[in-house]
């Protein structure tokens, strides 16, 4: 397994042009050669370093876990099913307006709307649905902004790319709220702090979303302008199992697609992921199987349970507790996640001990390899 | 330039090769010359043009070159003596018509001159034009010097008319564009009184002229012209009378080889032949000095041409003659292409007189190269500063990037023609002739039936689009193929020397003309045309994007913004460029020199001491777009 940092020349012929880019933006945004265009990766010319940040960054690229894991959580990387964590429990958001816009319990607005009104952030980047329904960055400054970011979107969106596109001399609090390899780029950039960019220690919260699987912009877009009547729609929605659908609101009701003719846009890279519960956030969300209008909240980090606790004592969530079959089932689901990404990566390198760009330790690997 | 009209006979004028032929032709009583502006030739047409008026000749910068010699042909039919000078690719222009021409005869004396550039200097190709008087049948002169292009032009006329049939002149980069003494001849006034004189059917003049004449026509005239030149002073002949290598040499390689002989000291034993009349061969003067030495040396640019011919001619002779062992670009003593030196003759007469000549230690040569990289910035092929193709370029490069389909731009001739370089972001992937762009392109458009999916821009200058682009984009239109036009309108024919061209409004001889907008003929058409400030990044760069995302039919992108050289001469700078050495990144990541490795205007320079970029103050012209490409924005400009 290759372990040195490279330039953005491998990063295009090692992960950009090979299907292992998922699109989170680490390695654009603080350099002329690599901008994210309607869900791709292009690189603008040839940048002749040898060793970029680009590389380093990406999350496609060796990543050490367990220097990623003591740098956010002071302990080793370990094969747990939902990674390190503090607390499981679901919640939603107290707020009726929030509810109603909200795509589940409404729980990552009222947190970030709570954040920012706190101080603890002065700003958020956040995933906007575009008029075309294409995937959004965008830098919120309030909390009208945050509300515009309700829904699920389910493309891939390099809210990364925002963030290296911040200005190199402010030193404004940033929240931001990411995919699971989103959470592993950041933590490589918090292990290996950038320079020449917007400072990494001015990201003061992340958010992580729970994910299966991202479909590819410009290819689910395109079908998505074939099958629906775009302007109409209103909100997407993937529920959670047994339900197989990829649902469509419009103001006349329902639309619903088949989930097996949707799972084809998966872009390819998702397959060798191992994160379900995006491991490497202060707060990890998602939805709770069965029980409509809340979400599963996990709480990781000293950071995650202050604003948890900030939360309560403003009253701005309602919590309960986390059923233990919703737990076992969780937790079973993110296990075949890892079992799954660890099959498809052996299977593409054709070597065991070649993990591709992950960089776990014997034992773990021992681990989850049976 | 001098004025080439001064009323001096037997003054003597430094004058350059371009201005010789235009003085040749003014002591021929020239009425008409049109022309289109091609390197080497450009300077004949404005040398007349500057006087034009007051001797009462008109003077004209057509659109292309069979134009400009159709338009002269007129003249010459209705008696007036006329000229259309170019470049030997503007000759491969106007072969259709010469073709005709050839076998139609003339009214007045009519003189084509064709400028070569051996080494393609200045030119897409490296063609000689010489091949076209052989397979034109007419008769073929080639200057050896400045003054016989005066001398010869001058002549060129007459021949034209004795002989009855266009004439050709033949010249290179090396005669048109250096200077020497030209002893001045006199300047007569003829008065004309024009008019055609038609008459039954194809007959002008009195004599059979548009149709049904047998080809024979011409083989009898070209007879006429090979026995004129049997005695003609343009063919010369000085050395042994029984040398022991006899060189057959004509134009710019006379000087070429006079000066070879005499640096090797081989006067008394190396006799030159010099040619000016070329085609058709004068067989017998010929012949009279193959009589001379069985060892003959041919020194000429760039084909094998009157090689092939003397050696055709020594096949033919009485057999059982002495054969003569022949010497030139066949046997590989002499460069099969390119522009020759004194220093090719020398290595020639090395070889076939055995004597060692070096002129210089080869290590000396390499020391004086590597001189000007101490001075100078190691730098490639690059635009002006401020040159708005480079932003045109810089947005053509940004847009097919985007796009991601694996698009490029087809190229053309003009300052323009630079995209094919790192200078020009190297979008430009083909380039062939004057409108090549847009012909190729409404090829490549109809390729999706083959499953072609890669989007065309078809990339053209102003003087271009008059030139050849217009049949093309209506090709494209009418045969529904799919590509972009793009035309690069700095309202220039730059690359030659600003001469005007219809858009410009202002015609050879200084009269206004109404200017013609491209747009508003592409727009006439009825396909989408969008026009943009190709500095305005943004809008251009989503414009163009938006222009391939249609993907069907024939477009057009006009990019507008005048030449850099023109804006520069009339004001002054708008801005006051700085690079600030805080901000800047030089090679460090986040930048790598976007500005002075990818961008490469060379009003940016790096500084390889304190690795920050600066603005180099003597060639930057505060255009100020560079602002908007570097990624810290550590380039500031201030309005001045």
């Amino acid at each position: 397994m290759v372990t040195k940092v490279k330039g953005a020349k491998e990063l295009q012929d090692e992960v950009i042009n090979t299907g292992l880019c998922t699109l989170c933006g680490a390695c654009a945004g603080s350099c002329p050669y690599l901008v994210s265009y309607k869900g791709r990766m292009v690189l603008m010319d040839n940048c002749n370093l040898s060793e970029g940040q680009c590389y380093q960054y990406c999350p496609r690229t060796h990543i050490d876990m367990d220097a990623i894991s003591r740098e956010v959580f002071d302990v080793p990387y370990s094969e747990q099913q939902l990674g390190t964590f503090k607390e499981i429990f679901i919640a939603r958001s107290a707020d009726n307006h929030i509810r109603g816009k909200a795509q589940y319990g409404g729980t990552v607005t009222a947190l970030i709307s709570l954040a920012m009104k706190e101080g603890l952030i002065d700003r958020a980047i956040l995933t906007q649905t575009s008029n075309d329904k294409t995937p959004e960055a965008v830098l919120a400054q309030n909390e009208k902004d945050v509300l515009q970011c309700t829904s699920s979107n389910y493309m891939a969106c390099p809210v990364i790319e925002k963030f290296n596109k911040l200005p190199k001399e402010d030193n404004f609090k940033v929240g931001i709220v990411t995919t699971p390899c989103q959470g592993l780029a950041l933590s490589k950039m918090k292990l290996h702090p950038p320079h020449n960019r917007f400072s990494i220690d001015n990201l003061k919260l992340v958010i992580g979303l729970f994910c299966t699987w991202a479909l590819s912009t410009d290819q689910f877009h395109s079908f998505l302008m074939e099958t629906l009547n775009i302007p109409l729609v209103k909100k997407f929605d993937i529920p959670p199992p047994p339900a197989n659908t990829f649902d469509a609101y419009t103001s006349s009701g329902k639309i619903s697609i088949s989930l097996n003719q949707v799972r084809k846009y998966t872009m390819p890279t998702c397959a060798y992921c191992l994160d379900m519960t995006s491991e490497f956030a202060d707060i990890s969300i998602g939805a709770v199987e069965g029980i409509e209008g809340w979400n599963t909240v996990i709480v990781r980090t000293n950071t995650g349970a202050e604003l948890i606790s900030r939360a309560k004592q403003k009253g701005a969530i309602e919590i309960g507790a986390l059923p233990p079959q919703n737990l076992a089932h969780l937790k079973e689901a993110a296990l075949i996640k890892k079992k799954r990404g660890l099959g498809e990566i052996i299977k593409r390198t054709g070597d065991r001990n070649n993990l591709l760009y992950l960089g776990l330790s014997q034992q773990v690997a021992d681990k989850l390899i049976s | 330039m001098p004025d080439i009209d001064i009323d001096a006979q037997g003054t003597t004028l430094l004058l350059m090769g371009n201005e010789a032929i235009a003085r040749g032709a003014l002591e021929a009583g020239v009425g008409f010359v049109a022309a289109y502006p091609g390197t080497p030739s450009s300077e004949i047409l404005p040398a007349i043009a500057e006087v034009a008026r007051q001797r009462g000749i008109y003077a004209e910068w057509s659109v292309n070159e069979i134009v400009a010699i159709e338009a002269a042909t007129a003249a010459s039919l209705a008696g007036i003596r006329a000229m259309s000078p170019m470049k030997q690719n503007g000759t491969q222009v106007a072969l259709d018509f010469l073709g005709n021409l050839a076998q139609r005869g003339v009214g007045a004396g009519l003189v084509l001159v064709t400028v070569d550039d051996p080494g393609s200097h200045n030119s897409s190709n490296e063609q000689d034009t010489r091949h076209v008087a052989k397979w034109l049948d007419i008769p073929m002169l080639e200057p050896g010097d400045f003054q016989e292009a005066k001398d010869m032009t001058r002549w060129a006329f007459d021949l034209s008319e004795e002989v009855d049939i266009i004439c050709m002149l033949r010249a290179v980069s090396k005669i048109s564009h250096t200077r020497g003494n030209v002893k001045l001849g006199d300047l007569p006034t003829r008065q004309y009184k024009a008019s055609f004189p038609y008459d039954g059917a194809g007959r002008v003049g009195g004599r059979q002229r548009m149709w049904g004449i047998p080809h024979d026509v011409q083989h009898k005239k070209l007879a006429i012209a090979r026995e004129k030149y049997e005695t003609s002073p343009f063919n010369r002949y000085v050395g042994p009378d029984k040398p022991e290598l006899l060189i057959i040499t004509s134009g710019a390689t006379w000087l070429y080889s006079q000066e070879a002989v005499r640096t090797v000291g081989l006067e008394k034993r190396v006799g030159i032949l010099k040619l000016g009349t070329i085609w058709p061969l004068p067989e017998k003067l010929v012949t009279e000095h193959l009589d001379k030495s069985l060892e003959v040396l041919f020194v000429e640019e760039i084909d094998p041409f009157i090689e092939g011919s003397v050696m055709e001619l020594a096949a033919s002779q009485v057999p059982g003659k002495p054969q003569h062992t022949f010497y030139g670009k066949r046997s590989g003593h002499i460069n099969a292409y390119g522009e020759l030196s004194p220093d090719d003759v020398i290595k020639a007469l090395n070889k076939i007189m055995g004597i060692n000549y070096q002129a210089r230690d080869p290590a000396y040569l390499k020391k004086v190269e590597a001189i000007p990289r101490e001075y100078a910035v190691n730098r490639g092929g690059a635009l002006c500063p401020g040159c708005p193709h480079r932003a045109s370029f810089w947005n053509i490069r940004t847009a097919l990037k985007l796009d991601g389909r694996g698009g490029f731009a087809t190229g053309d001739i003009g300052c323009y023609t630079q995209g094919l370089l790192p200078g020009g972001f190297s979008v430009v992937k083909t380039l062939y002739c004057m409108g090549g762009s847009a012909g190729i392109a409404t090829g490549f458009g109809k390729l999706g039936q083959f499953g072609f999916k890669q989007p065309v821009l078809a990339v053209c200058g102003d003087s271009t689009f008059f030139h050849a682009t217009i049949p093309a984009l209506i090709n494209g239109i009418f045969n529904n193929s799919n590509f972009t036009l793009v035309v690069l309108d700095n309202t220039a024919t730059a690359m030659t020397g600003f001469q005007p061209h219809p858009g410009t409004g202002r015609t050879a001889m200084g009269e206004p003309a109404r200017a013609i907008k491209i747009e508003d003929i592409c727009r006439s058409l009825g396909v989408p045309v969008e026009v943009c400030d190709p500095f305005k990044f943004k809008e251009t760069t989503e414009t163009l994007l938006k222009m391939m995302a249609i993907d069907k039919g024939t477009r057009v992108v006009v990019m507008k913004r005048e030449c850099e050289l023109i804006r520069g001469r009339r004001e002054s700078p708008p801005y006051k460029v700085t690079v600030s050495p805080d901000l800047c990144l030089g090679d460090d990541c986040g930048c790598d020199r976007l500005c002075t490795r990818i961008f490469l205007c060379p009003g940016l320079r790096w500084n390889k001491e304190t690795g920050k970029s600066e603005i180099d103050p003597i060639l930057c012209t505060g255009c100020g777009v560079c602002v908007d490409i570097c990624p810290q924005g550590a380039i500031k400009r201030e309005v001045l």
